[in-house]
């Protein structure tokens, strides 16, 4: 997996690339919990790049949504490709996150 | 197919490669290769996570059986510590964000993407026999 990050006005856009899974998901984890350390508490992640996600994924990104919620902050999703799609539906995360088919019109939302 | 893996969170993304060439010489679905990987590493990474809380080196066998063109037999052995999926409570899924317990995903998906599932602890061995539709 390959994580790119691009500060943008208020949050920090996240741009993921290939499997997030039970050996990637740390990484992510730790790239979110140091940014927040810093004091950021807005994120896009968008997934335009990212063709799986498995438990170990979802986990992080509930983790992180709740963190950043008690910081005053959200997590928004954007590009949802078919297959992270459907773990989303099944886990009954569609209902959670707010999800965007773009990351220009996630960005508009902070 | 058969394929043996060690107990290292790694070989999932390797075995991934291979089902996915092997399914598309089988004619198998993408879609339903996609639900296959992700049952596997499912259950997979709790194996390989908390079966061996001693470590040291495991093989994992996983065996796919096409049985026609519907149905793929399933079944994956292992000589660690008993765990049944069958056992696992369903999570809500419609708690919202604050009352959603982070984690215990991973088998209800695996419950979503596979029809049947069978259990059985067998001379030390985690024995799963399971059933995917192809349609």
């Amino acid at each position: 997996m390959d994580i790119k990050e691009a500060k943008k006005n208020n949050a920090t856009l996240i741009m993921l690339e290939g499997r997030l899974d039970s050996s990637t998901s740390g990484m992510l984890e730790k790239k979110l919990l140091s940014l927040m350390e810093t004091g950021e508490k807005n994120f896009l992640l968008d997934f335009s790049g990212m063709d799986y996600i498995s438990s170990a994924g979802l986990r992080v990104l509930l983790m992180a949504a709740k963190k950043s919620k008690t910081a005053g902050g959200k997590v928004l999703l954007s590009a949802l490709t078919d297959n992270v799609k459907e773990v989303f539906d099944i886990a009954g995360f569609t209902g959670i996150f707010t999800i965007f088919a773009t990351a220009e019109e996630a960005l508009k939302d902070f | 197919m058969e394929y043996r893996l060690k107990n290292e969170l790694e070989e999932i993304r390797l075995l991934a490669e291979a089902i996915e060439l092997w399914g598309k010489e089988n004619g198998i679905p993408g879609k339903a290769l996609f639900q296959l990987n992700l049952a596997l590493d499912e259950l997979l990474t709790n194996t390989i996570t908390y079966a061996y809380p001693e470590g040291g080196e495991h093989e994992i066998l996983l065996r796919l059986v096409p049985e026609g063109e519907k149905e793929l037999q399933i079944e994956i052995r292992d000589d660690g510590l008993a765990f049944n999926p069958l056992e696992v409570k369903a999570p809500d899924i419609k708690q919202d964000i604050d009352e959603r317990p982070i984690g215990g995903l991973g088998i209800h998906l695996v419950r979503q993407m596979i029809d049947e599932i069978e259990y059985r602890r067998e001379n030390g061995q985690n024995i799963l026999l399971m059933r995917k539709s192809l349609n």
